[in-house]
């Protein structure tokens, strides 16, 4: 036994050899990335990734430089921990401004301006809205990649005509027709705000209300954390709120609309045995609907959408939208080549092509939409006299979702809503 | 765990050949290369478990920034918040009480108590039908489906349009109002148990039933001659007879609801609202979508501490077993 000892003492050595080897191999720095080529990480899936895919097909054919697209549909956990690991993707396309505000103070962002892309380039192609909402602390860091208009109501101009109803201008209006329908039996809206993770929906319709009832002036305070959520007007709207979205008026009540997803809502009104005849949603429902519900629709008959009527009067009908954008987390030659190519004009248009986005971009032309719904969202995107952002993306870290459990709260009690809002404001309090 | 105290060597000179459980730090040098071949075990346990816990057990007193490192201490401020102050966590102001710890009971009573219930059924009664091996691979079937997979499955048949739900549709059929399974706060914790009971009953049959075979014939056959009726068979010996499977079984039930994560990712994402959250859902939520690293550890610990005397349990249970055998 004893003679076996220095090959034992030999064998402990080699193991730690191999522990410390180990260990460094895995703090050792993630793997050059390959020269020629840059990863893309966005949530984009189905005709908006189909969309993005032309776009970067078109950059590589003509930089030679490749594009790797990773889809994460729960964004946030990803880059987190790629972060935290230190090797995030080089380009991510974030649909949150808020979200963008926070990387940026994490140092995890790289200023426009340092990858080559000066702010007289980038004024040159968007507007100075869109500018601000992809800046942090008076730097810019996005690049507004696609937009959408998220005030628009889809109806089926074929029924409107049927029952005589004409396009409603105010809320009352589009009251009277939701009763209308009702009246002869038909369900007046489908709500889809459950499972899993589609209450967001919630928060676009509270946004809309919100901007028509207190104004884009408190609309901004609410969602930059200078208003409370216990303010009046916050109370006030979640009520409006539930004068359409009740048992009453849409499909399976309340708790059809909690047991509902985004997609599957659509279906409910334009699938091909729909139940439903009106939907609110985004723009982006149009492609949806087309391409991935009902290939048979026909846009213009039987889907179509209007603006979102007033409430009151004297605040008109500002446009809550909403964008993405595409925000570098390394330099490198290859990021600032992808980031120029995609704020061209020629970009613009092929992504616009698709009929699946709208850009921001202010030289790519209104006929480059391929069909009427398209053109009329990019329409009412570029003369909207007030443009407002999607309040719930404005919020910070993931609290755009604690936002929409708030409201699926709001339409199951809406006896509570003070005590819901005050809850929700004890918990964003502090995190602007 | 493997650091627990040992049983004193046995005082005979003559030292038995070391076994495995037997080992020791400060053992003699015989034994030295029992120690030496349990190394490479050690080390890959201090890495990749003892390390990450003793690193998430020190994250709990820090808030921690987005890089996971300790940042701005706090003492144990994340539990008093989590376990006093986090509706969604424990909420105990309301009757029925809620909160992800509260679901996480209603898993355990319900998931484990039918689980085991259906399972030591199909088993018992699996064993006497002809197509027997049929019956069993269909049950045992969604145990081959992945967690997410299992749960696109049971959004489907929890779809509140009836033309695609098939639950709601045969309400309909029935002339009963159609239910929106995940969108009722009140459901939505049953919906989910009962679809993960349906994935992994077939495991706890497979188990019990393989039991009941392993059973000695010769006294059931006396039994019989002696005149006790079927249910008294399955009642006064298969039951006391299967109680060592039926408690693996339970403790394997018991780990997969303490861990539960993806059918509650997939079918509802801790919705409506949080109404549908669970503690490991929690832990998720908080480290990685609302990034406070330090909270979604404190969640980990209780989670951890929820765990391991289950654990402890199985590992004595089975050293006992070793010794009967």
């Amino acid at each position: 036994m004893k003679r076996r000892r220095p090959f034992i003492a030999l064998f402990v050595l080699l193991a730690l050899v191999v522990a410390a080897v180990t260990a460094t191999a895995i703090s050792a720095k993630p793997a050059k990335r390959n020269a020629n080529s840059i990863e893309v990480l966005s949530l984009w899936g189905g005709s908006e990734k189909d969309a993005f895919l032309k776009v970067t097909a078109a950059f590589t054919k003509a930089t030679g430089i490749n594009v790797q697209y990773t889809a994460a549909r729960d964004f946030i956990p990803d880059i987190r921990t790629r972060l935290a690991a230190g090797n995030p993707p080089d380009i991510g396309i974030l649909p949150r401004p808020g979200y963008i505000g926070t990387l940026a103070k994490q140092g995890a962002l790289k200023q426009l301006s340092s990858l080559g892309l000066s702010n007289a380039y980038m004024k040159a192609n968007y507007t100075p809205g869109w500018l601000a909402l992809g800046s942090s602390g008076g730097k810019l860091y996005g690049v507004p990649a696609k937009a959408n208009s998220k005030s628009v109501i889809w109806y089926k101009p074929q029924s409107f005509k049927k029952y005589h109803f004409k396009i409603p201008k105010t809320w009352n209006q589009l009251l009277a027709i939701t009763k209308a329908y009702k009246a002869k039996g038909l369900v007046p809206w489908s709500v889809g705000a459950g499972p899993s993770q589609s209450q967001w929906t919630l928060t676009d319709w509270f946004e809309n209300i919100y901007a028509r009832t207190a104004g884009p002036a408190k609309y901004q305070r609410l969602f930059t954390g200078k208003l409370p959520f216990t303010d009046p007007s916050v109370a006030n709207a979640a009520r409006i709120m539930t004068q359409i979205i009740n048992n009453k008026y849409v499909l399976n009540g309340v708790q059809g609309v909690l047991g509902q997803s985004f997609v599957g809502g659509i279906g409910d009104v334009f699938g091909t045995s729909p139940k439903a005849q009106l939907y609110f949603e985004g723009g982006f429902v149009g492609g949806i609907a087309l391409q991935q519900v009902n290939t048979a629709l026909k846009p213009g008959k039987t889907i179509a959408d209007f603006p979102w009527p007033t409430i009151k009067p004297s605040l008109d009908h500002p446009v809550v939208g909403a964008a993405d954008f595409a925000a570098a987390f390394k330099s490198s030659p290859e990021v600032t080549q992808f980031l120029k190519y995609i704020s061209t004009k020629a970009a613009g248009t092929i992504w616009v092509s698709t009929g699946a986005v709208n850009s921001p971009n202010k030289r790519v032309s209104g006929s480059a939409y391929p069909n009427v719904l398209a053109r009329a969202e990019a329409h009412q995107l570029a003369t909207a006299k007030t443009f407002l952002f999607d309040g719930s993306d404005l919020l910070p870290g993931a609290f755009g979702d604690t936002w929409g459990f708030a409201l699926q709260d709001v339409i199951q009690h809406p006896g509570n809503i003070k005590s819901i809002l005050s809850d929700f404001q004890n918990k964003i309090k502090g995190q602007f | 765990m493997s650091s627990q105290p040992l049983p004193a060597p046995a005082p005979a000179a003559p030292a038995p050949p070391a076994k495995g459980r037997r080992f020791g730090l400060r053992a003699r040098p015989s034994s030295l290369s029992g120690f030496l071949f349990v190394l490479p075990a050690l080390v890959v346990l201090v890495i990749f478990l003892i390390y990450p816990a003793y690193y998430t057990t020190r994250r709990t007193l820090y808030e921690g920034a987005f890089h996971f490192g300790f940042f701005h201490y706090l003492g144990i401020d994340n539990f008093k918040e989590l376990l006093t102050n986090d509706k969604d966590f424990l909420d105990l102001s309301k009757f029925p009480p809620g909160g992800a710890l509260i679901n996480n009971l209603r898993w355990l009573i319900f998931y484990i108590s039918l689980s085991l219930l259906i399972g030591l059924g199909l088993a018992v009664l699996a064993v006497r039908v002809r197509y027997e091996r049929f019956v069993k691979t269909a049950i045992f079937l969604p145990m081959a489906i992945s967690a997410v997979a299992v749960g696109i499955i049971w959004l489907l048949v929890y779809s509140p349009n009836p033309d695609i739900g098939i639950l709601n549709s045969l309400l309909r059929g029935g002339g009963l109002h159609t239910q929106s399974w995940l969108g009722n706060p009140s459901l939505v914790n049953y919906a989910l148990i009962f679809a993960y009971i349906w994935a992994s009953v077939g495991f706890v049959m497979v188990v019990l039933s393989a039991a009941i075979k392993g059973l000695p014939a010769d006294v059931l056959e006396a039994a019989r001659v002696d005149g006790a009726n079927e249910w008294q068979i399955f009642r006064r010996i298969m039951f006391p007879l299967l109680s060592l499977p039926i408690s693996v079984v339970t403790i394997w039930l018991f780990i997969n609801v303490i861990k539960v994560f993806d059918i509650i990712y997939v079918m509802t994402g801790g919705g409506p609202g949080t109404s549908s959250r669970v503690i490991a859902f929690t832990m998720y939520e908080e480290t990685f979508q609302n990034g406070r690293p330090g909270y979604g550890a404190a969640v980990a610990v209780i989670m951890l501490v929820l765990i391991a005397p289950v654990m402890i349990l199985n590992v004595r249970r089975f050293r006992s077993e070793k010794v009967v055998a």
